[in-house]
């Protein structure tokens, strides 16, 4: 199953002018990323580091030196402030279709959610306050931020976070075709002998694009999706309805889970890890673990940004940090995950980390992942 | 119904968080990003453009390269030119200004 773009009931109806000026983001978006980004170390090396050499007299020393570097270079400042101002149009792109069409999406999702045939469900959970450490981010500046909840009904957020996401990953080079749940099944298929699980839980679920591919992919499978915004739920739900797949939708938090022991058989997370710190990372491990079953298989997939090959290269990654208000980026990407997987109670033979292909184009996709002892 | 302006408005109150400035002053960042934007609204229109030629190329019968390939001369050749140079006027005005060159030329 298609992730990106795929058509369903809860989408806003675009008209051809929000959609040329979809089509035009993701234009300058691939041209700042293919002919622009790519020159970001010669401006450090051309500009920014002779300026800092003079005005110090010294190389940079640490993280926070060597981006100060960055920015005494002219070429690197406009990288940065267009790629800013391109994330930002990424909003405005989606974010105008999204609120012009909401009350027709609002009845297709409410139809959706109570319908009498749905073959998922959706358990909120209104006495849980979201995670702060991401509910009070709007993260890669979408507007409003993950959790938002503007009340009964409500979807923005999951229709901010699947259109923006598009645009966005079409941006970044990704295919139509593009899937991290295809990614892993691929993974399954080639280092854990086509293992399918009976039942799953997708962590950190957002919109539900996974969760509903695995579904899909897997219908024998009971599929179940937790994150942590009413809005972002309702839409996801929705959205699988809509797609005729069955999740079950829980509201929830990834480092409280109430899911009893041994529950799954096989846990993932996808693109989560970046967007938390440190002690809920950990947490979260731990619960994955509590939650899956004896002999059952946990897998964290995320951006392939560790293990850059010098502090310069990992500066230039963490853009991000600063500038797309991701701000556990840097503390994913030199983050020891084996350790920390060692640390929630894996075995250290069980623990891998995997350099994962893109379904569909050249990106590349970090995971690691431990299996319980049976 | 929400209107476009009604969506917009909406979009924007709800974004939080500073915006940290990646060039030397605020005003530049601010004038790269109305930049931009003005850029992505021109491909809009190009598009839209796009779409009509090949409707009214479809109306005529004839194909959209033969629709585009219209060549004008005399006096209408004159008025598109003209209609070029004002719009290079308009956009190029801050730097057509006489009040600049009065300034330096006072320095001098």
């Amino acid at each position: 199953m298609k992730v990106r773009d795929v058509l369903h009931a809860v989408l806003p109806q675009t008209t051809a002018e929000e959609r040329s000026r979809q089509g035009a983001v993701i234009s300058l978006r691939r041209l700042l990323n293919a002919k622009v980004r790519p020159h970001n170390m010669e401006s450090y090396e051309a500009e920014g580091l002779p300026a800092f050499l003079k005005a110090h007299g010294r190389a940079p020393q640490s993280a926070d030196e060597v981006q100060k570097a960055f920015f005494l270079s002219p070429a690197y400042r406009q990288w940065s402030a267009a790629n800013r101002a391109a994330q930002e149009m990424i909003w405005v792109s989606v974010g105008e279709p999204v609120y012009r069409d909401l009350d027709r999406m609002k009845e297709a999702a409410a139809d959706l959610i109570n319908s009498p045939s749905r073959r998922g469900s959706l358990t909120l959970s209104p006495d849980y306050t979201p995670s702060p450490e991401v509910a009070d981010t709007d993260i890669h500046l979408q507007p409003g931020g993950f959790a938002m909840d503007r009340g009964e009904g409500d979807i923005v957020a999951g229709a901010l976070y699947e259109c923006g996401g598009n645009v966005f990953s079409f941006g970044q080079g990704a295919g139509k075709g593009d899937s991290k749940a295809g990614a892993t099944i691929r993974l399954l298929d080639e280092r854990f002998d086509g293992f399918r699980p009976g039942k799953m839980l997708d962590i950190g679920c957002s919109a539900g694009a996974a969760s509903a591919a695995y579904a899909y992919e897997w219908p024998d499978t009971q599929v179940h999706a937790i994150d942590i915004g009413a809005g972002m739920l309702r839409y996801a739900h929705a959205r699988a309805e809509s797609l005729g797949v069955a999740v079950h939708f829980h509201q929830m938090d990834a480092s409280d889970m109430r899911f009893p022991d041994n529950s799954f058989d096989l846990v993932v997370s996808h693109n989560m890890l970046h967007e938390i710190g440190e002690e809920k990372r950990r947490a979260m491990f731990r619960e994955a673990l509590r939650v899956v079953r004896p002999g059952g298989i946990v897998l964290h997939q995320d951006v392939a940004i560790r293990n850059a090959p010098t502090l310069v290269h990992e500066v230039e990654r963490s853009w991000d940090a600063d500038f797309n208000d991701e701000p556990h980026w840097r503390t994913y990407a030199t983050a020891n995950l084996v350790e920390d997987m060692l640390a929630a109670g894996f075995a250290r033979d069980s623990i891998m980390e995997h350099d994962l292909d893109s379904v569909q184009n050249l990106n590349r996709w970090y995971a690691v992942s431990g299996r319980k002892a049976a | 119904m929400t209107t476009r302006m009604e969506a917009l408005g909406a979009l924007l109150e709800t974004a939080r968080g500073s915006r940290p400035q990646s060039l030397a002053n605020r005003e530049t960042e601010e004038v790269l990003n109305i930049t931009l934007a003005t850029l992505i609204e021109l491909a809009v229109a190009n598009e839209k453009i796009d779409r009509l030629e090949r409707m009214v190329a479809d109306l005529r019968g004839e194909t959209v390269e033969s629709l585009r390939d219209v060549v004008y001369d005399g006096a209408i050749a004159e008025e598109r030119q003209e209609a070029t140079e004002a719009l290079l006027i308009r956009a190029l005005r801050i730097l057509l200004d006489p009040r600049t060159r009065r300034e330096q030329e006072q320095h001098l």
